[in-house]
C-alpha cells in the first residue's frame, strides 16, 4: 500500500485575497461602509488643490481615513494623478496608440517643444505644467490634449493648446447596424420594470445564464456564472461593480456609455443587485474621463427623483443605490481584484485568485465586478429574453458588441455590430477604409493585450474563438488601424513602454520582464529572438494578472508578421 | 480532506491548504522567495510555480489552494524553466550580486541561475542608516512585500509600505523618512524575513563585521 501523507492547513486563510492585507481592508471597511471618501479620493482632490501632495497632507489624509501614514504614503506614488506635479495651467497630452497611430508619438514632442516644458514636470514659478496620459478616449480624433478639463483633439488641437485657444473636441458619431439598437439607445428603465414586476430574482439570473452574456471587459467569462457565484455565496452583504475603468488604449465605448447612455449603465447595476440581493452599487470611472462621473450622478438623482432609485423601487420592496468614484490614473486598476483596492483607497495591485471577488470582493464581501458594457447588454435581456439576445448575432457568440475606430479610418466612431462579421468588413465597409485611402497594414484588435492582425488576415471573423486562433482577441473592441507609414519596431517600442510604465509592481515577471523587453526593443541594436521569446515566455507563464500575461501578444504578432521590420537577429 | 498527487505521492490535506504546504510536507523541493510561513501567502514573486495535470499553464503553488483528485507535477519543465528566468530577473535588478548567506542567493544557487540573459537597469543605491538597529538598503529590495506583511500582521506597526510601481516600485518606512521617523517599534520582523538583506538588523551586522577581520 502506498504512503499517504496527510498535511494540515497552516498558513493563515486567504481571507481577503493573497496579497490584499486583512487588516487595511478593514480599516479601509470602517469608514467606507459609512460613505466616507477613500484616500484616493482625498489625496487627488489634495493634489489637484496643491499642485503636488506634501507630507501633511499625506498625515491628514492618513488621519481622515484611519488609515496608517506609510500606508497612504504607498497610495500617493502608486497613481499617476498623484505622482505628476501640477501647475496652476496643467496640460496633458494623450500617449494612446491611437494617438500614436496618428503621428508616431511626433505630438508629444512637439507639444513639449511649444510650451517649454518637459513631460511630468512644472515650470519653476508654478504656472505650467505638462503630463503624459493613457488615453483620453479621444480616439476617433487623435492627437488629443486635455487642457484642465477641455479635451481638444484632432487638426489644429496641437496649435490650439499652444496659442491658448483650446476647444472642446466634438464626440465620436455612434450608430448600430443591428435591425434595432441595442446598446446604442439610452436606457428607458423598461428592463428593470419588467423584472421587478414579472420576474424573481432568480428568474432574471437564469435568464442572464441562459442568454450567455460573456464579459466585454476583455476575459470574456460568463456574467450568468459570476452572478450565480455571488448570489449563493452565504454572506451579510453583497456588492455590484461597475468597471469603468476602461483603460485599454484606443476604446472609448465605455467612455460612450457613461457619458451618453449612463442610464443604460445604472438600469443594468441595478438589475444585477436584484438577481444577487446586493442593494449597493459602485461605478468606477476613470479620471482621464472628466465628464464620466458627473453624467452618472446626474443620471442617477434623475434616477433617484423617478422612484428608479433608492428604498422600495417602483414599490416593489426592493432597494437599490449608487455610489461613483473615481479613479487617479492607472491602467492596471481595470483589472478586476486591483480595481476593488482602489475602491477601497488602496494601491491598485492585483491580488491573485481565488478567492474570486464573486467570492470575497470588496470589504470581503461577495463582489459581481462587470464591465460597463456587460451591464448596459442586461436591460435588453431582462426585457426581451435570453432567446432574443442570442438572436442578434448570426455568429457564435450570443448578444451584439460595441467596437470603435481610430483616427485613421474614414469613418471613425462607436458601431454596435454583430459578433461573426468579418475584420475586413468592419474595417472597410463599417468604417469606410483608411481615411485617405491608402492600404491597411494591420489592426489591433481589443487593447494593448490584444495580438495585431496583418492585413492578409482581415478575413478573420469578429468572435472569440476566431480571433484567438490567430492570436488577437475581441477584448474591449477597440480597432485600432495602422497605416503603411507606420514603424513595427516603433510600435513595439510604444506597446511595451506602456506595459512597463502601467505595471502595477507586484508579481515579479511583470514588474521586471516589461522593463528588459521594452529596453531590448528601445536598443538601436537587432533584438536577439530568442533571448526576447524567452522572456515573452516569462512573462506570459509567470505573470500574476492579464496585463503581465497579456503585453506579449502583440510582440508575439509582430514577431511573427513582421520580422524584418522588427529588427530581429 | 482533500486527495490529491504530488510528484507521484498520494497527499491527504485539510480544506484550505495551499498546493505549496502540501507539497513542502509531501517532500517536494520548491524554492520561494516571497514566500513567508508566518505570513498570509502573496503570490507575488512566482518562483513556487508548479505543473497540474488539467490546467494548460503553471500555477504559482502558494496561492493555489488544494482540490480533490488535483495531480501537481513540481518539476514541470515549463514551471521550472520559467521560475529560473524570473529570479534571473531579479538577480538583474540588484546593483550588486546577493551575499551568499541570503534567502535570494540560496534560491538562485538551487535553481542553478547563472549570469542574467537580460541585463538592463539596476535600483539606485539609496541607504537608510540612521536607526540604531535597522539598516535599509533600498537598491537590494526586490519587492517581495515579506517585510511590509511582517509589519502589518506580525507586529501591527505598519511601518513599512511598498512604494511606486513597475521597474520603480519600492519599500519605504514611514512617508519615506526613513525607520527613525516612522511608526517602527524596532521589532526587527522586517529584517528577520528579508531573503536579500536589504533590510539588516545593525548590532549583528556589525557583529559580523568585527568577526570577519
Amino acid at each position: 500500500m502506498r504512503d499517504v501523507r496527510r498535511v494540515g492547513a497552516r498558513a493563515p486563510a486567504l481571507d481577503y485575497g493573497a496579497g490584499m492585507s486583512a487588516n487595511l481592508v478593514e480599516l479601509a471597511r470602517r469608514r467606507g461602509a459609512a460613505g466616507a471618501p477613500t484616500a484616493v479620493e482625498l489625496l487627488a482632490a489634495a493634489a489637484a488643490e496643491r499642485g503636488a501632495l506634501r507630507d501633511e497632507d499625506i498625515r491628514a489624509v492618513a488621519l481622515r481615513t484611519g488609515l496608517p501614514e506609510a500606508t497612504v504614503h504607498g497610495v500617493a506614488t502608486f497613481y499617476d494623478d498623484l505622482r505628476a506635479p501640477r501647475g496652476r495651467r496643467h496640460v496633458r497630452v494623450c500617449t494612446g496608440t491611437a494617438c500614436f497611430a496618428a503621428t508616431g508619438g511626433a505630438h508629444v514632442e512637439q507639444l513639449a517643444a511649444g510650451l517649454g516644458v518637459a513631460p511630468g514636470t512644472r515650470t519653476e514659478d508654478g504656472a505650467l505644467s505638462l503630463g503624459e496620459t493613457v488615453c483620453l478616449g479621444f480616439c476617433h480624433s487623435s492627437p488629443a490634449i486635455r487642457d484642465g478639463d477641455t479635451i481638444d483633439a484632432g487638426p489644429g488641437a496641437l496649435e490650439r493648446v499652444l496659442t491658448g485657444r483650446t476647444q472642446a473636441s466634438g464626440e465620436p458619431p455612434v450608430r448600430s447596424i443591428l435591425p434595432s439598437p441595442v446598446l446604442t439607445q439610452p436606457g428607458d428603465w423598461s428592463g428593470l420594470r419588467s423584472a421587478l414586476t414579472l420576474h424573481s430574482a432568480g428568474d432574471l439570473l437564469a435568464e442572464v445564464r441562459e442568454a450567455d452574456l460573456r464579459g466585454r471587459g476583455g476575459a470574456g467569462f460568463p456574467a450568468g456564472r459570476k452572478w450565480e457565484f455571488a448570489a449563493t455565496v452565504p454572506a451579510q452583504r453583497r456588492y455590484v461593480v461597475a468597471n469603468g475603468d476602461e483603460g485599454d488604449p484606443g476604446s472609448y465605448i465605455d467612455k460612450h456609455l457613461m457619458e451618453r447612455s449612463p442610464a443604460l449603465l445604472l438600469e443594468g447595476m441595478a438589475l444585477a443587485g436584484f438577481a444577487i440581493g446586493a442593494h449597493e452599487g459602485f461605478v468606477l470611472v476613470r479620471s482621464e474621463y472628466p465628464a464620466s462621473k458627473p453624467a452618472l450622478e446626474a443620471a442617477a438623482d434623475a434616477a433617484r427623483t423617478a422612484g428608479l432609485l433608492g428604498t422600495d423601487i417602483l414599490g416593489s420592496g426592493f432597494d437599490f443605490d449608487v455610489t461613483i468614484v473615481e479613479g487617479a490614473g492607472s491602467y492596471v486598476v481595470g483589472e478586476e481584484t486591483a480595481l476593488l483596492a482602489c475602491l477601497q483607497g488602496l494601491r491598485g495591485t492585483v491580488s491573485a485568485r481565488p478567492p474570486f471577488p464573486a467570492e470575497r470582493g470588496l470589504y470581503g464581501m461577495p463582489t459581481v465586478v462587470n464591465n460597463v458594457e456587460t451591464l448596459c447588454s442586461v436591460p435588453f435581456i431582462a426585457q426581451h429574453g435570453a432567446g432574443a439576445y442570442r438572436a442578434l448575432s448570426p455568429g457564435e457568440s450570443a448578444g451584439s458588441k460595441l467596437v470603435c475606430f481610430n483616427e485613421r479610418f474614414a469613418r471613425p466612431g462607436v458601431v454596435e455590430v454583430p459578433f461573426g462579421i468579418t475584420v475586413r468588413e468592419l474595417c472597410d465597409e463599417v468604417a469606410g477604409g483608411l481615411a485617405g485611402g491608402g492600404a491597411l497594414k494591420a489592426v489591433q484588435i481589443g487593447g494593448p493585450l490584444g495580438g495585431i492582425l496583418p492585413a492578409q488576415l482581415l478575413d478573420t471573423p469578429f468572435d472569440f474563438a476566431p480571433l484567438a486562433a490567430v492570436g488577437c482577441m475581441v477584448g474591449h473592441g477597440s480597432i485600432i488601424g495602422f497605416d503603411e507609414a507606420t514603424d513595427m519596431r516603433a510600435l513595439a517600442r510604444h506597446l511595451l513602454r506602456f506595459g512597463a510604465d502601467e505595471s502595477c509592481g507586484k508579481c515579479f515577471p511583470c514588474r521586471i520582464g516589461l522593463e528588459r523587453a521594452h529596453a531590448m526593443v528601445a536598443a538601436r541594436a537587432p533584438v536577439d529572438r530568442a533571448r526576447l521569446e524567452a522572456l515573452l515566455e516569462t512573462l506570459e507563464l509567470g505573470s500574476l494578472c492579464a496585463h503581465g500575461g497579456g503585453m506579449p501578444a502583440p510582440i508575439r504578432s509582430l514577431i511573427a508578421h513582421f520580422p524584418q521590420e522588427l529588427g530581429l537577429a | 480532506m482533500i486527495g490529491l498527487t504530488i510528484d507521484g505521492v498520494a497527499v491527504e490535506a485539510e480544506a484550505g491548504t495551499t498546493v505549496l504546504e502540501a507539497a513542502r510536507a509531501a517532500g517536494a523541493e520548491i524554492p520561494t522567495l516571497c514566500f513567508d510561513e508566518r505570513l498570509a501567502p502573496f503570490g507575488a514573486c512566482r518562483v513556487c510555480l508548479v505543473g497540474l495535470a488539467d490546467a494548460p499553464t503553471p500555477v504559482a503553488s502558494c496561492t493555489t489552494p488544494c482540490r480533490q483528485g488535483m495531480v501537481v507535477d513540481t518539476r514541470a519543465p515549463a514551471a521550472r524553466r520559467v521560475a529560473g528566468a524570473v529570479v534571473e530577473l531579479v538577480l538583474s535588478e540588484l546593483p550588486e550580486a546577493p551575499a551568499e548567506h541570503t534567502e535570494l542567493a540560496a534560491v538562485a544557487r538551487q535553481l542553478g541561475v547563472g549570469r542574467p540573459r537580460w541585463p538592463g537597469a539596476v535600483h539606485p543605491e539609496r541607504a537608510d542608516t540612521r536607526h540604531p538597529y535597522l539598516a535599509f538598503q533600498h537598491g537590494l529590495c526586490i519587492s517581495c512585500g515579506r517585510c511590509v506583511r511582517a509589519c502589518d500582521e506580525i507586529q501591527g506597526a505598519f511601518a513599512l509600505t511598498a512604494t511606486g510601481r513597475g521597474f520603480s516600485a519600492n519599500v519605504t518606512a514611514g512617508i519615506d523618512a526613513g525607520f527613525r521617523d516612522s511608526a517602527c517599534v524596532s521589532c526587527g520582523a522586517c529584517a528577520d524575513t528579508c531573503p536579500t538583506d536589504a533590510i539588516t538588523e545593525v548590532s549583528l551586522l556589525a557583529l559580523a563585521e568585527s568577526a570577519t577581520i
